[in-house]
């Protein structure tokens, strides 16, 4: 009978920060962002710019394309034509779209061949294949996670793990949900075997940019992780920090010590992101910053999916409160960067 | 609360593992109200979410300090910063608040997080349509 | 079997006349405490205030009152008894205001300590007397100062009326 009186307790919270330099070979940049599968929004902040220098806006144009297929039943990704063409050659992405994994059945298929279902307790024991009891769903027990490698030789099509999902997904659990997927190299041709059965649409991501001026900017070298993040989703969210500390509707400022820069520019781009596009960006980003100019940093911020079964590698990832799990990285010009990663409530932490 | 694991070089590879070490939380609320037409100012919302507070909490809750951060009057949608010691007081009275000026009315909680930066980015609101 | 467990706050009532601590009841301190905590902490604090709070003793001649509070949530009722500012009974308005002498967990430990407290009260009176009379009165009351098993209203009102007399 804990009728706990603590009004006071914080939920919990995870920041992961990486201070480090891209000539140090220990670094991990790659990899945390290849980790983190499903990407819904890449949002670049550029000091000192009024338009997109024309390297960036190439490579931000040439992020590929995604598929929405509506009602697709999940056995189709157990499809023998399927893993042929598109999970043994490259790497799919593939993410029920619309589901809350706090409420409905979603399902994730990661580009390392993993299949990736969470699923309520009814769902789940009527598919009847091996889970494990989801972190998020308390002592209750009313979610479960089933990860299946659908590159291991029990899985190959014919195989008696195959057919057991196969026909559970068949005949007992018929689970069809809206499903976003993407195909790395191979784009829309790996998928069209697919995508040719259903009802599908083919998305490219959308790209806004938005220019600010005389912004109040912090010391970023020093400032506290907390404050920067604080700040950076000030600016992303288009919050004035100008204010006083008598202020009756708020009181948020910039932190100290600051600087006034007289432009800054904004681009933000939103749908299902590759990692290796996002790689990409970084890569040029990094190219860019080796310009002699006026500001010396850049900071570049990527969402994960929300619903997202999974955050950084197989990590089980909830919702909870807020879902969220993004990183946020500041490049400097002398190649040394800082990352920020977070996750929320019970996430483990990120690499 | 916190975790520090440190390299050899610190000047060359540092990593920090900060727990639970957010000072505030941002929530993202969406007012429900019975007749549509009604239009409030960010005073007045503010005001509302006081009024809650003083009637749950007392005078004491009344002083509880948060910031309204950013408000939409036509989707009277809102972005509120609380410390996060005062989270919990400020979302139940958020959630008691059932009425405002004789007219019945809810207060949606979208999203809660330890990170402003996470409520700029919700892929729920992702249309494709 | 588990105890609950409760927090008594052994707190004296200070009157500016205190002909009018006689008017008090356990009733109107009982509302008293509980509108300055549903003022102070709202509904949340009246909702706490509803389970297991009650005025266990009250001494209208010394103005002495054991309140009885739950022990997880004591502290933030206790918060509020500063705000108390008046008593109203017999439709009269008492200002007054509270003030707290002893926490204990159980009567018997803030007992004790009252016990205490009129002795050190009784001997600062001693060199006030103004004559011989009233000294032989305070030695008595002194010596009689002591925790037996006997009714504990008998022990505590001797030495307290004789207090009130020298007042």
């Amino acid at each position: 009978m804990n009728m706990s009186v603590d009004l006071d307790q914080t939920p919990r919270s995870l920041l992961v920060c990486d201070w480090s330099s891209f000539l140090d070979d220990k670094n991990r940049v790659s990899s945390q962002v290849e980790q983190l599968h499903f990407n819904y929004k890449v949002s670049v902040l550029l000091p000192e710019c009024s338009s997109a220098p024309a390297h960036l806006d190439s490579v931000l144009n040439s992020f590929s394309s995604f598929y929405l297929i509506r009602n697709l039943p999940i056995h189709e990704l157990l499809d023998k034509q399927f893993l042929e063409t598109a999970v043994y050659q490259g790497s799919v992405y593939g993410l029920s779209y619309r589901t809350r994994i706090d409420e409905d059945n979603c399902v994730a298929l990661m580009p390392n061949g993993r299949l990736s279902l969470s699923l309520d307790k009814d769902s789940y024991q009527l598919l009847g294949v091996e889970g494990k009891p989801s972190r998020f769903s308390n002592r209750t027990n009313s979610r479960y996670v089933i990860s299946i490698d659908l590159t291991d030789n029990s899985m190959a099509p014919g195989g008696r793990g195959y057919l057991r999902l196969l026909t559970g997904l068949m005949s007992r659990l018929h689970l069809t949900t809206d499903f976003l997927l993407s195909h790395h190299p191979g784009g829309g041709a790996s998928l069209q075997p697919l995508l040719s059965r259903y009802d599908w649409s083919e998305h490219r991501p959308e790209l806004h940019s938005h220019a600010l001026t005389h912004l109040s900017c912090p010391e970023l070298q020093s400032c506290d992780p907390h404050s920067f993040l604080e700040w950076l989703g000030a600016v992303d969210a288009d919050i004035s920090c100008e204010n006083s500390s008598i202020s009756f509707l708020s009181s948020l400022v910039c932190p100290e010590p600051k600087t006034t820069l007289s432009r800054v520019l904004r681009v933000s781009i939103c749908g299902l992101l590759l990692p290796q596009d996002v790689h990409r960006l970084i890569q040029e980003i990094r190219c860019y910053l080796e310009q002699p100019q006026l500001e010396s940093w850049l900071s570049l911020t990527v969402h994960g999916f929300v619903d997202s079964p999974v955050s950084w590698g197989g990590r089980e990832h909830g919702v909870l409160r807020g879902g969220e799990n993004f990183y946020t990285l500041l490049m400097f010009h002398d190649h040394t960067y800082h990352l920020h990663l977070a996750t929320g409530a019970h996430d483990t932490c990120p690499p | 609360m916190r975790r520090a694991d440190k390299d050899d070089k610190p000047t060359v590879y540092q990593r920090v593992v900060l727990k639970n070490a957010s000072p505030h939380h941002y929530m993202k609320i969406h007012l429900v109200l019975q007749d549509a037409s009604t239009r409030l100012s960010a005073v007045e919302l503010k005001q509302f979410i006081i009024t809650g507070l003083k009637s749950l909490y007392g005078e004491v809750g009344a002083a509880l300090n948060f910031d309204l951060l950013k408000y939409d009057e036509d989707t009277l949608t809102a972005l509120l910063r609380v410390y996060s010691r005062g989270l919990v007081k400020l979302w139940s009275s958020l959630t008691l608040l059932g009425s405002y000026q004789n007219q019945a009315c809810a207060f949606r909680v979208l999203q809660v997080s330890p990170f402003l930066l996470s409520l700029t980015g919700n892929s729920r609101d992702l249309q494709l349509d | 079997m588990v105890r609950l467990k409760s927090r008594y706050l052994l707190c004296e009532v200070i009157v500016s006349d205190r002909s009018r601590l006689l008017l008090l009841d356990d009733r109107a301190i009982a509302s008293a405490v509980k509108a300055a905590v549903a003022r102070i902490h709202g509904d949340y604090g009246a909702a706490l205030c509803s389970i297991r709070f009650s005025v266990k003793y009250l001494n209208a001649h010394t103005g002495i009152v054991f309140l009885r509070f739950p022990k997880r949530c004591y502290k933030l009722l206790w918060s509020a008894l500063p705000f108390i500012t008046s008593v109203e009974t017999h439709r009269q308005k008492i200002p007054c205001f509270l003030n707290c002498l002893h926490v204990g967990g159980t009567i018997r430990t803030c007992q004790k300590f009252l016990v205490q407290y009129n002795t050190r009260q009784l001997h600062q009176m001693l060199p006030k007397c103004k004559n011989e009379e009233e000294k032989r009165q305070v030695h008595k009351a002194i010596l009689s100062c002591s925790l037996t098993r006997g009714n504990k209203d008998t022990i505590e009102d001797e030495p307290e009326s004789e207090e009130d007399e020298e007042e």
